[in-house]
C-alpha cells in the first residue's frame, strides 16, 4: 500500500507541469531581471554596469522614493479608511433581512468589473471640463471647489487613492462579510439571552472573533498598496510630474518611456523584495493567537 | 421614557440605513451612469443632467462599438486566451495541490514554500524580463505571451484554494481505489476531479476574471491586430474617435457585462473562491 502511494514517477508527473510554469514564468524571469538589473540594457544592446543601477536608485532617484511613499500612503488609506468602513458595512448588512443578498451583490459589483473599465469611467467622471464631479460642484454652487482632479500634481494622488479605494471596497467588504457569516449563530443567541445589546455583541464577540480575518486583510491591503499598478497606469500613467508613480508604473515608464530597461529591471527586483519583506513584517507584527471557535 | 428609547432606536436605525444607502449609491451609481451614457448621443455627455432618459435609444453606439472598436474579433481573442488559461490552470493546479495535500514525502515542505513565495511575487515585476525573454524566443505578439504568464501567476492561488478543499475531504475513497489498482494519476483524474467540481468552478471563475480583466501584459506584448484582446477595443477610441463618447461607453458596458452576468450566475462560488484564503487564515 505504502509503496503504491510512493510511486515516485507518478508524483513527478503530477508536479512537473506546475513546476515548469512556476520555474519558467516566475523564477526564470526573476533571475533574468536580476541579471539585466546589473546592465545598462536599452532595448537593443547591453553590457555590465555593476551595481550602478541600484546605487542610482537608492541615492539619486527621488521618484523611486516617491513611488514607495505613494504605495505606503495607499496602504494606510486602505487600512485607516476603507477597511473600517468595510467592516462596519459588513456588520450592518447582516441586519438588513431580505435586503442582505441584493446589498451584498450590489456592493461587490464594481470589484468584479475590469479595472480597465472602471478606471476609464473615473477618468470621465473626473474630467476637468465635462466631468460629472465638477459639474455637480457647479450645480450646487461650489464652483470654487472645482479642481483638475487628475492634472494637478498636489491633488492627483488623492484622486487615485480614492478611486483605488472605491474599486477595492467590494472585495474588502466581502472578506469581512464572509468572516462574520462564519461566526456560529449560537454565539449570537447566547449573547442575546445573556442580555447583551447588538452593539455589545458586535463589539465584544464579533470583532475579536473577526481579528484573524482583519489581520490577514490588513496584510493583503498593505501588499496591494505596493502592487498597485493598473488604476494608476490608466488614470495618470504616473503623472503629472511623476506625482502618482507607484513601483509598477515607474518600472514601466523607465523601460518603455525612457528606454532604460536595465534600470527598470532593477526596480522590478526591488519591487519583488519589497513585497516579500512587507508581507513578512506585516505577518510578524500582527501575529497573535486567537481562540478557536 | 419607553417612547423616547423607541424613538432614538428608530432614529439610529434610520441614520444607519441612510449611511448604508449612501455607500450603496456610491458603489453602483458610476456604473448606472456608464450604461446610461452608452445609450445617449455623444453630445449629451456635455449636458447638465446627471442621468438622462434617452430621447431615442442610441443603439447605434453599440453598432459603432462593434465596427470601430473591432469588438467581435477582440472578444474572440479574449475568449480564446481565457479558455486556455482556465483549463490549464485548473488541471495543473489540481495535480500539484494533490501531491502537496495528500502525499507524505520530504520535498513537500519546499514545494509548498515555493508556492507561498510565488503567491507574493507581483505579476508586473516579470513584465520587463518576460518582454526580454519572449522577444528572444519569439513568443512575443501571440496568444502564448498572454496565456503563459497568466497561468503561472494563477497557479499559486489556485493550489492554495485546492489544498484548502482537499484537507476537508476524507481519504477513504482514494485508498479504496488504490487498493483496487488505480494509479496515482488515475486517482487525481477519476476520483478527485469529480468530487472537486464546486471548488473547480470557483478556481475557474477566478481564472476567468483575472484573465478577462488583464490588460497591462496585453498592451505590452501584443502589437498585431490579429491577437488583440478586448481592452484594445477601448484604446481604439483614444485617437480619431476620441469624441465618440457614446461608443466608448458602449464598449465599456460590453466589456463589463460578461463579468457581471457571470457574477450574478455564480455569486456563491465567486464569494467562496475570493474569500477562501483570506477568511480561513
Amino acid at each position: 500500500m505504502n509503496k503504491l502511494w510512493m510511486e515516485k514517477r507518478n508524483i513527478a508527473l503530477l508536479i512537473a507541469p506546475g513546476l515548469v510554469f512556476i520555474l519558467g514564468l516566475i523564477l526564470l524571469p526573476t533571475a533574468v531581471a536580476l541579471y539585466l538589473s546589473f546592465t545598462n540594457y536599452d532595448g537593443v544592446d547591453y553590457h555590465s554596469v555593476g551595481i550602478s543601477n541600484y546605487a542610482e536608485i537608492f541615492f539619486h532617484d527621488p521618484i523611486f522614493w516617491k513611488s514607495l511613499r505613494n504605495a505606503v500612503l495607499l496602504g494606510i488609506a486602505f487600512i485607516a479608511l476603507q477597511h473600517p468602513l468595510a467592516i462596519f458595512m459588513a456588520i450592518l448588512t447582516t441586519y438588513t433581512g431580505k435586503w442582505e443578498r441584493p446589498l451584498r451583490i450590489i456592493i461587490f459589483i464594481p470589484s468584479i468589473i475590469s479595472t480597465f473599465v472602471t478606471s476609464q469611467m473615473w477618468v470621465s467622471l473626473l474630467n476637468v471640463q465635462f466631468g460629472l464631479l465638477n459639474r455637480m460642484l457647479t450645480a450646487v454652487g461650489l464652483s470654487s471647489w472645482k479642481q483638475d482632479w487628475l492634472g494637478n500634481p498636489d491633488i492627483a494622488i488623492y484622486s487615485i487613492i480614492f478611486v483605488a479605494m472605491w474599486q477595492g471596497f467590494g472585495y474588502a467588504y466581502l472578506l469581512y462579510y464572509a468572516g462574520i457569516k462564519g461566526i456560529p449563530s449560537e454565539l449570537y443567541e447566547a449573547a442575546i439571552v445573556d442580555g447583551a445589546s447588538k452593539w455589545r455583541y458586535n463589539k465584544s464577540i464579533v470583532l475579536p472573533l473577526l481579528s484573524p480575518v482583519i489581520r490577514i486583510n490588513f496584510v493583503l491591503a498593505i501588499v496591494s498598496g505596493f502592487k498597485q499598478m493598473e488604476t494608476v497606469f490608466l488614470m495618470t500613467g504616473g503623472g503629472p510630474a511623476n506625482s502618482t508613480q507607484f513601483l509598477g508604473t515607474y518600472l514601466y515608464s523607465k523601460a518603455f518611456r525612457d528606454g532604460m530597461f536595465g534600470y527598470g529591471n532593477a526596480i522590478s527586483i526591488l519591487f519583488i523584495i519589497f513585497c516579500l519583506v512587507v508581507t513578512l513584517i506585516m505577518n510578524r507584527l500582527l501575529k497573535k493567537d486567537i481562540g478557536e471557535f | 421614557m419607553g417612547t423616547t428609547t423607541k424613538l432614538s432606536a428608530r432614529l439610529s436605525r434610520m441614520v444607519l440605513f441612510l449611511g448604508l444607502a449612501v455607500v450603496v449609491i456610491l458603489q453602483i451609481f458610476p456604473l448606472v451612469w456608464m450604461i446610461n451614457f452608452s445609450l445617449l448621443k455623444s453630445g449629451d455627455f456635455f449636458g447638465d443632467a446627471l442621468l438622462k432618459w434617452p430621447d431615442s435609444f442610441q443603439w447605434v453606439n453599440y453598432k459603432n462599438a462593434f465596427t470601430l472598436g473591432h469588438v467581435p474579433a477582440y472578444l474572440l481573442n479574449s475568449a480564446i486566451v481565457a479558455v486556455v488559461v482556465i483549463v490549464v490552470t485548473v488541471i495543473v493546479s489540481l495535480m500539484l495541490s494533490y501531491v502537496i495535500a495528500r502525499i507524505d514525502w520530504k520535498w513537500n515542505v519546499y514545494l509548498s514554500g515555493l508556492v507561498m513565495v510565488c503567491l507574493i511575487v507581483p505579476i508586473y515585476s516579470t513584465l520587463l524580463p518576460n518582454f526580454f525573454i519572449f522577444n528572444k524566443i519569439h513568443l512575443i505578439d501571440n496568444y502564448f505571451s498572454l496565456i503563459l504568464p497568466n497561468i503561472a501567476f494563477l497557479i499559486p492561488l489556485s493550489v492554495f484554494i485546492f489544498i484548502g478543499f482537499l484537507q476537508t475531504t476524507p481519504r477513504a475513497i482514494e485508498e479504496a481505489a488504490v487498493i483496487d489498482g488505480l494509479s496515482l494519476i488515475g486517482v487525481v483524474f477519476r476520483i478527485i476531479m469529480p468530487i472537486s467540481k464546486p471548488v473547480i468552478a470557483s478556481v475557474a471563475v477566478l481564472a476567468f476574471l483575472n484573465t478577462w480583466n488583464e490588460f497591462i501584459m496585453a498592451i505590452t506584448y501584443i502589437n498585431s491586430d490579429k491577437y488583440k484582446t478586448l481592452p484594445f477595443s477601448l484604446i481604439q477610441f483614444t485617437g480619431q474617435y476620441a469624441s465618440n463618447y457614446g461608443a466608448q461607453f458602449a464598449v465599456m458596458t460590453l466589456i463589463a457585462l460578461p463579468s457581471v452576468i457571470l457574477y450574478m450566475l455564480f455569486t456563491d462560488q465567486i464569494t467562496n473562491s475570493l474569500t477562501a484564503g483570506a477568511v480561513k487564515g
